[in-house]
């Protein structure tokens, strides 16, 4: 008798995997000559992978989300999930109501053929995941990286300096009255804010050459006491009354109309702006601000109730993981999303390749500049990138940002439910009416 | 014929089941997390915390205003257009009618981005002016509302009695106050319904319209963001309240006219 097909229910972001369909002017033709196109979704392909690989059935139930709340209150009103993508700090916060499954050991042995996920893993982002705990346990044992990035200023470099948008106290410079825009979004514009509340001392040697950097740095950025959150508040109203708006997706749209100057913006649709704005033919920058930025990641993880202790669901989860950490689903994915996978490839060279593909300078190219990404690839892997030289400032720089705007970044971890309530409340404080705008 | 078969009750299933699905379903839970704590008993704490949290009560007035102002509007643009339509000033109304009510047919996003772009070309920067684009936002999507139901009243209007006002003295004004208007009611009634309400909650529009204050809708689902589920469902609960009290004033006074003609869509 045929076994029943394995049911892998599987939640992820809005358009946040390759869901086929290319046409073929859009094949993707590397250095080493191999071809890349997506022509069917990412999903169906795994099914045929796995059942050719593993001789078992899969069928993978889709379903998307808006944001990791949304996630969290579906999950909470008795929606099932298997396998899920949330950002790191929901990832902690599962992790702390013991919600998550670990990985088997087998998931990180580098010898198997197809963990491509251990094998492929940045150093540089497998290490960042080895720091981070919640509690006593490795955040990286419960979770495994999608995408990553930086959080930064999306900026028309013919209307703002690229010093000016080094800094977030741009968003409070009255030159820029009603020309930025801001993130609808709590946690990132209270990272904000406080980049803003400690930014002498983050730009003062005396903590840049502190041995405790890090610590501190971690601690400021996560810090929801209450006079913090307080100051925060303050800071926050102010830059609100001076944004355009708050947005949620219009920033992307409205650098390019040129209704605003610049705009906060997560790293990869920071590249999906420059982007279109360069269909448009308008050249846009990305900047990372001095103090400090956030180093976010979301990243795959399997429930606990989900799985429900099922060996042959764990292997398929597992897999489905690796699956998208296979190189050239890696670069399907990347093409189609616009943001950077943890993954550098390990031993293959495709990822490096695809970076050289989209950002190499041409030949006979003037204007070139030597872009190391060694703390991304490795050492071992090929690394240094000849590239135009205004990427510095442009897609290049926001994909794989130079190593001393990662040595600045802090990871914005899930806070207390006392913080939350804080933060939250501050935030309402901040978005309600207040009488003197009402004209 | 087959359908004699079906008795009225049973005809009545598809509705029922509807209805128990997904109005009265979803409201018990609201209701029941309105009324418990994060422990699950009973508490009217968060009944309480919404009327003493200042931003919140800010938050209600804010709304209706914008309900408020958006209706005037609507009503002052409306009722001059309805009465055009219905008088009958042009030879072909009905088409004119359908040229006032077919944007009604586009989705209102997609009508709302449009006036995005044309009031960006008139005011400069949207952002200057958040109350009152979020109210030209509003009133252009509500508008073919108020005007229908104007529209129908004025259409069912005896004008004998118009002319009798005249032929005893009454001026202009006087026939438009003493007689016109009370006549009317029903569709403004039924019009104000239509715009009042779904204004105070509309949140899309605020959002597309760069206003970044928060009405009643936002301020629920920040709640629900929060994973604060009692004191959002409360707010929910209380905008329900208020509601159903609206719909029961403006039932009581458009009462008395509505089986002469009001219109209800």
């Amino acid at each position: 008798m045929e076994e029943e097909a394995i049911v892998l229910r599987i939640a992820n972001s809005e358009e946040y995997i390759d869901e086929g369909g290319w046409d073929d002017d859009e094949t993707i033709l590397l250095q080493s000559g191999t071809k890349i196109l997506g022509v069917h979704p990412m999903v169906d392909d795994f099914e045929a992978w796995y059942e050719e690989t593993y001789g078992e059935k899969v069928r993978v139930e889709y379903s998307t989300y808006g944001t990791n709340e949304e996630l969290y209150n579906q999950m909470t009103l008795g929606n099932t999930f298997d396998v899920v993508c949330p950002s790191e700090y929901m990832i902690m916060k599962l992790m702390e109501e013991e919600r998550l499954q670990a990985f088997s050991d087998s998931f990180f042995d580098p010898g198997e053929e197809m963990n491509y996920y251990i094998k492929g893993v940045s150093p540089y982002i497998d290490s960042v995941f080895r720091e981070l705990k919640m509690g006593d346990e490795e955040v990286r044992r419960y979770g495994a990286g999608y995408m990553w990035g930086t959080m930064g200023i999306v900026y028309n470099p013919d209307k703002v300096p690229r010093e000016a948008a080094s800094h977030w106290s741009m968003l409070l410079d009255r030159a820029y009255y009603k020309q930025i825009t801001m993130k609808d979004s709590v946690r990132d514009s209270y990272f904000i804010g406080l980049g803003v509340l400690h930014e002498n001392e983050l730009l003062g040697q005396q903590l840049i050459q502190d041995p405790r950097y890090n610590e501190t740095l971690s601690a400021w950025m996560n810090d929801t006491s209450e006079q913090t959150v307080a100051r925060a508040e303050q800071i926050l109203s102010d830059m609100r009354k001076n944004a355009y708006s708050l947005e949620t997706d219009s920033g992307k749209a409205d650098m390019v109309t040129g209704k605003v100057v610049a705009n906060m913006q997560w790293s990869g649709d920071a590249v999906y702006s420059l982007d279109q704005a360069e269909e448009d033919g308008v050249e846009l920058a990305y900047a990372v601000p001095e103090e400090c930025s956030n180093l976010w990641f979301d990243g795959w993880c399997m429930m606990k109730k989900g799985l429900s202790e099922d060996r042959r669901k764990q292997n398929a989860a597992e897999a489905w993981i690796n699956f998208l950490s296979r190189p050239d689903n890696v670069v399907r994915n990347m093409y189609y999303i616009g943001y950077t996978s943890v993954i550098a490839g390990g031993k293959s060279n495709l990822i490096y390749e695809y970076a050289e593909y989209c950002y190499g300078a041409e030949e006979g190219s003037e204007d070139t500049v030597e872009y190391p990404m060694e703390y991304f690839f490795g050492a071992e892997h090929e690394n240094t990138l000849v590239a135009e030289k205004s990427q510095l400032e442009r897609q290049l720089y926001a994909q794989y940002p130079p190593v001393e705007v990662l040595d600045r970044c802090a990871v914005m971890k899930c806070f207390s439910d006392e913080g939350n309530k804080r933060i939250s409340r501050m935030w309402t404080n901040i978005r309600c009416f207040d009488w003197t705008e009402l004209f | 014929m087959k359908l004699r078969t079906f008795t009225r009750k049973q005809l009545g299933i598809p509705y029922a089941l509807f209805l128990v699905l997904f109005v009265i379903l979803p409201l018990s839970v609201v209701l029941y997390y309105a009324f418990t704590n994060e422990q699950g008993q009973f508490t009217m704490e968060n009944f309480f915390a919404f009327f003493t949290n200042t931003k919140a009560v800010g938050t209600l007035f804010y709304s209706i205003m914008i309900a408020f102002v958006t209706t005037l509007s609507c009503l002052a643009l409306a009722y001059p257009t309805a009465y055009i339509l219905a008088k009958g000033m042009f030879s072909h109304g009905a088409v004119l009618v359908m040229v006032a009510v077919t944007p009604m047919w586009i989705n209102f996003t997609l009508r709302i981005t449009a006036l995005k772009e044309i009031l960006n070309v008139i005011e400069g920067n949207l952002a200057y002016y958040p109350f009152l684009n979020t109210v030209i936002g509003m009133t252009y999507d509500f508008l073919p509302f108020m005007i229908l139901p104007l529209y129908t009243s004025i259409l069912k209007m005896d004008s004998q009695l118009l002319e009798a006002a005249e032929d005893l003295g009454a001026s202009g004004w006087e026939i438009f106050w003493k007689v016109m208007l009370p006549l009317s009611m029903p569709g403004i009634v039924s019009g104000v319904t239509m715009v009042f309400l779904p204004a105070m909650t509309n949140y899309v529009v605020l959002d597309m319209m760069y206003n970044s204050t928060y009405i009643m809708g936002s301020l629920i689902g920040s709640y629900f963001n929060f994973y604060d589920w009692n004191n959002g469902s409360m707010i929910s609960t209380i905008l329900l309240l208020m509601i159903v009290l609206l719909s029961w004033i403006s039932g009581r006074f458009g009462d008395s006219g509505s089986r002469e003609g009001g219109a209800s869509l």
